[in-house]
């Protein structure tokens, strides 16, 4: 229920839009948290040629599984390689995985999503049942069966991440379209005689975007834990390059020797996902015009 | 004599209903026919659950019909594929009820207006502009609004956008479906009077649904009552207020509340008892049979036939076994009976 | 003797656009037996008002003034003594009786939960309790209805039911906030005379919020108008309707279509230029200034206060009286 009606005269609509979303954002702090933690990581992994004092492939036979020192802030592998440097190479990996998959996803759930809900019929019925078998799939299953099926590499899963992650997206985009095609500016399009696909571009897919953007900014840590785990399992990233799933897996021989060579990778994943997590709730409550604050 | 603008015969529209528990056909509109002329504004008026809205829906062609003839300026449109519809679709537009929904969020609102024009083909580019200029114009709306969002504009001025948007192609009808149910009062008494000018200045016929009748008597020519799907009464605007048949229209009268505390609390009232029927399972014969004050007297026909929509003279129509033309006597229906 | 004496009530929120006030130092009186009606526009804080007596608003209101009932200040005290009050002593009924039941329990049920709580009776005492009430709101065949669920009723008798539901604990004031405007004509006329009726048999006080200046009519004995959080006028209501003295009255009253205006074509409805005023700021000046055919600068530059002009008759306005155009 909404108990003022604020539409005042303003400066100019988009930057009045601009400055109120701002303000809502600086009043969330978790959002704000995740928008810095997540930018943080995106940066170190873009600027890892430049960041990270060792490339990912040195090895310094010398400091084996060496604790933290000056020289190494995170210490030292079973090879010698600098863990933190590591952990920088490795972001590029996980978030390249994350995103390109992200986008996979959309590209082709939003089509499919879209043409279900707004025409209906049998073409939905036919993409709804197809939907809901493959969501009958733990995500994570899906990516290892594709990436298994096509090979271990970072493409192949970054593929395999986008197709797994594309069936919740069908049904995200057919709900929104389901929901957008009873509106009456819809109606008062097709009264204009405008055809389905100017409704689609013009009204539909515009209006949907927000949605879309949240979508996205939560599927990119389900994906970079994906990409986790298919390296972990060898699915993924092939050696000498790093993941933070291929660090990982390579701890596990060592974890009683040196734990933390398990903890740090561990810690990145659940930080790198948890800030674009908190940064996606922020954005879904910031987007949907019904919040006041 | 001039062929009308609309015309709609034994208009049906079924829906099917599948759902866990009901199962079953809503019979939202179960035959309506009426004309509107050029340049006349017939008002449709009913409750929730007559089927007025849908008879919008159908006209506009925005579902199509179960069965019945829907024709604009002489061509049938009832069957008519999306494509073939197009070009038609200059002659016909239609104004919604929730100025909040009915305009695109994400467009400018000098965007919305220009959008028939440009769909059609009628005008680009700077043409454009200027007809979308005149059109703002013409609804009373400043033109520096044609930058701004609908959410930033009062419900009144998004109205009087989707009045713009609606005339944009000069149509030869306009298809009001409350369009102005869910405005403030003060802001309603512009809306209405915006569309009487227009009206009155480019000469559209409307179709003008409402539940509320003083809001037609104001505006329209003619009015069609509509219960459950059917049309009981149809008749020129100050007959009906004046000499309603009907026992529905009769009560519909008499409880639309009146702004005089003196008028209204002596006026007597006729209560309908019960609730209107579910459209899935409409009563047989005479679907007002159910809460008509004087059922007894109609009864046992009542439950077996439809009252058929008899023309008492005048463009004056009722449905009712109770009203016969022609006899000595056809106001079988006196108000003042009725109200006890 | 009054019931419910509120003094200087104001209600600001924090909004995107910074504080809103949306009542500004509203006060008045109810008095036993009496039905208040409350007019006015969208915005004009006639809802927030009254759902800030029992403290309904969400948190980012913040209210002040005081609203006495019983000897106790409703706006200051305890939270825990405040339920006491609500859906008891003061019950409230919302417009939307599609949403306002919940859908999952049967209506007798939901009854009597209020029964239950606040009475403290047993199951059974409120199963036969919330009969006698479904009587009482003229629920045909209540034994049969006390277990139905709420999708099986109408959206009339949905509201009667909320009606029953306030009235279960025999409040001494029941708050009705747009109770006819979500329904049909003819059940809308239902409710009125139940309500009138809910006023003669138990001598419940009702106030009666709404923007239709004919529900007024009807049931009212004095009304409020009210505009941009302030209230503009106050009057019994035949003499609100005879001598509308806020030029704000006057432009409601012309507004309105009146039947039997089909026979004067010439006329045009009365229509108020401009639109209610943004309530981010408060001006010193009379809120409706802007818009109306009387402001001078004295208007533009001082709030009008409350003045009698008749006996029981209050305008807020530097320059009071009936229009010229007067409403036939």
């Amino acid at each position: 229920m909404s108990f003022v009606d604020t539409t005042a005269a303003v400066i100019s609509p988009r930057a009045r839009r601009r400055r109120i979303l701002r303000r809502r954002f600086l009043r969330r702090p978790l959002a704000v948290v995740g928008l810095v933690v997540a930018t943080a990581f995106i940066l170190g992994a873009i600027l890892a040629p430049v960041v990270a004092p060792y490339s990912a492939g040195t090895t310094d036979f010398n400091a084996l599984l060496a604790h933290a020192s000056s020289k190494h802030l995170l210490g030292t592998d079973e090879l010698g390689r600098d863990v933190f440097s590591r952990i920088l190479w490795g972001a590029r990996a996980s978030i390249e995985a994350g995103v390109l998959a992200t986008l996979v996803a959309m590209a082709v759930a939003v089509p499919i999503g879209v043409a279900a809900g707004y025409y209906r019929g049998f073409v939905d019925t036919v993409i709804a049942r197809l939907t809901d078998v493959l969501l009958a799939f733990p995500f994570l299953i899906l990516a290892v069966g594709l990436a298994a099926i096509l090979g271990p590499s970072l493409t192949n899963a970054t593929i395999a991440l986008g197709v797994g992650a594309a069936p919740a997206l069908i049904r995200i985009a057919r709900g929104e379209a389901l929901a957008l095609r009873e509106e009456d500016y819809v109606r008062a399009a097709i009264a204009n005689g405008a055809s389905d696909l100017r409704i689609l571009a013009r009204h539909v897919l515009p209006n949907m975007l927000s949605t879309l953007i949240v979508q996205a900014t939560v599927a990119i840590p389900t994906a970079i834990i994906g990409e986790a785990v298919l390296s972990f399992l060898g699915l993924g990233v092939q050696p000498p390059t790093p993941s933070w799933g291929v660090m990982l897996a390579d701890a596990q021989s060592y974890l009683s020797q040196a734990p933390l060579l398990a903890v740090y990778p561990g810690i990145a994943i659940f930080l790198c996902s948890l800030s674009f997590n908190l940064l996606g709730d922020g954005l879904r409550d910031i987007l949907d015009p019904r919040t006041t604050r | 004599m001039t062929e009308p603008v609309l015309e709609v015969v034994d208009l049906v529209k079924h829906f099917p209903v599948r759902g866990f528990g009901a199962r079953g056909v809503v019979h939202a509109v179960d035959g309506v026919s009426f004309s509107i002329g050029r340049g006349e504004m017939l008002g449709l008026v009913g409750e929730s659950g007559s089927g007025k809205s849908t008879v919008a829906n159908c006209v506009m062609r925005l579902v199509a019909p179960t069965s019945g003839t829907i024709r604009l300026r002489g061509q049938d449109i009832t069957h008519l594929s999306r494509r073939s519809l197009r070009p038609l679709r200059r002659d016909m537009h239609m104004v919604f009820q929730d100025p909040y929904s009915s305009l695109d969020p994400r467009m400018t609102c000098g965007q919305i207006v220009g959008e028939p024009l440009s769909v059609q083909g009628i005008a680009r580019g700077r043409e454009l502009v200027r007809l979308v200029g005149d059109l703002f114009d013409r609804v009373g709306l400043r033109d520096e609004l044609r930058f701004r969002y609908p959410h930033e504009l009062s419900g009144g001025q998004r109205q009087r956008i989707g009045l713009a948007r609606a005339l944009a192609v000069s149509p030869a009808l306009l298809v009001a479906d409350e369009p102005v149910s869910a405005l403030d009062v003060s802001v309603q008494a512009s809306i209405l009077n915006l569309l009487r000018d227009l009206q009155e200045d480019l000469g559209f016929s409307c179709l003008f649904i409402t539940h509320d009748l003083a809001t037609v008597e104001y505006l329209c020519d003619r009015v069609a009552v509509m219960y459950l799907g059917q049309v009981v009464e149809l008749a020129p605007t100050s007959e009906l207020f004046t000499e309603p048949r009907h026992p529905y229209t009769q009560a519909l009268l008499s409880a639309a509340v009146v702004p005089d505390p003196d008028v209204q609390r002596s006026r007597s009232r006729i209560v309908l008892e019960g609730d209107v029927p579910s459209p899935l399972a409409p009563p047989s014969g005479c679907r007002f049979r159910t809460r008509c004050p004087l059922e007894h007297r109609s009864a046992p026909l009542s439950h077996e036939e439809e009252p058929p929509l008899v023309d008492l003279g005048g463009g004056h129509h009722v449905a009712c076994h109770l009203v016969r033309p022609g006899a000595e006597e056809t106001k079988l229906l006196d108000p003042a009976e009725l109200a006890g | 003797m009054s019931l419910l004496e509120v003094s200087d009530l104001s209600v600001r929120f924090d909004t995107d656009d910074g504080q809103v006030h949306a009542v500004d130092r509203f006060s008045f009186t109810l008095g036993e037996r009496e039905v208040v009606g409350v007019v006015g526009e969208s915005g004009c804080g006639k809802s927030v008002s009254f759902m800030s007596l029992l403290r309904l608003l969400p948190e980012t209101a913040i209210v002040s003034g005081t609203a006495m009932f019983d000897g106790v200040d409703l706006l200051s005290v305890p939270v825990s003594q405040l339920r006491r009050v609500r859906g008891r002593r003061i019950a409230f009924v919302f417009q939307e009786p599609m949403t306002s039941l919940n859908p999952a329990f049967k209506i007798g049920n939901q009854i009597g939960e209020v029964l239950r709580r606040h009475l403290g009776l047993s199951r059974p005492a409120a199963r036969t309790r919330a009969i006698e009430l479904l009587e009482l709101v003229r629920i045909p065949a209540p034994d049969r209805r006390v277990d139905e669920y709420p999708h099986q009723l109408s959206g009339g008798m949905r509201q009667r039911v909320m009606i029953a539901m306030a009235l279960a604990c025999d409040p001494k004031i029941l708050i009705a906030d747009e109770p006819t405007t979500a329904l049909d004509v003819t059940i809308q006329a239902g409710i009125l005379d139940l309500m009138r009726d809910i006023r003669e048999r138990l001598g419940t006080s009702i106030v009666l919020i709404t923007h239709n200046l004919g529900v007024v009519a009807d049931i009212a004995d004095r009304v409020i108008v009210m505009y941009a959080g302030r209230k503009a006028e106050e009057a019994p209501v035949r003499e609100l309707f005879a001598r509308p003295q806020h030029p704000y009255t006057n432009g409601l009253l012309g507004a309105v279509p009146r039947p039997g205006a089909a026979a004067d074509a010439s006329r045009r409805l009365r229509e108020i230029p401009g639109r209610v005023p943004s309530l981010a700021e408060l001006p010193h000046a009379c809120a409706f200034a802007p818009r109306c055919p009387r402001a001078d600068a004295q208007s533009r530059s001082a709030v009008p206060e409350l003045r009698e002009v008749h006996p029981g008759h209050h305008v807020a306005c530097f320059h009071p009286g009936p229009d010229a155009e007067a409403v036939a």
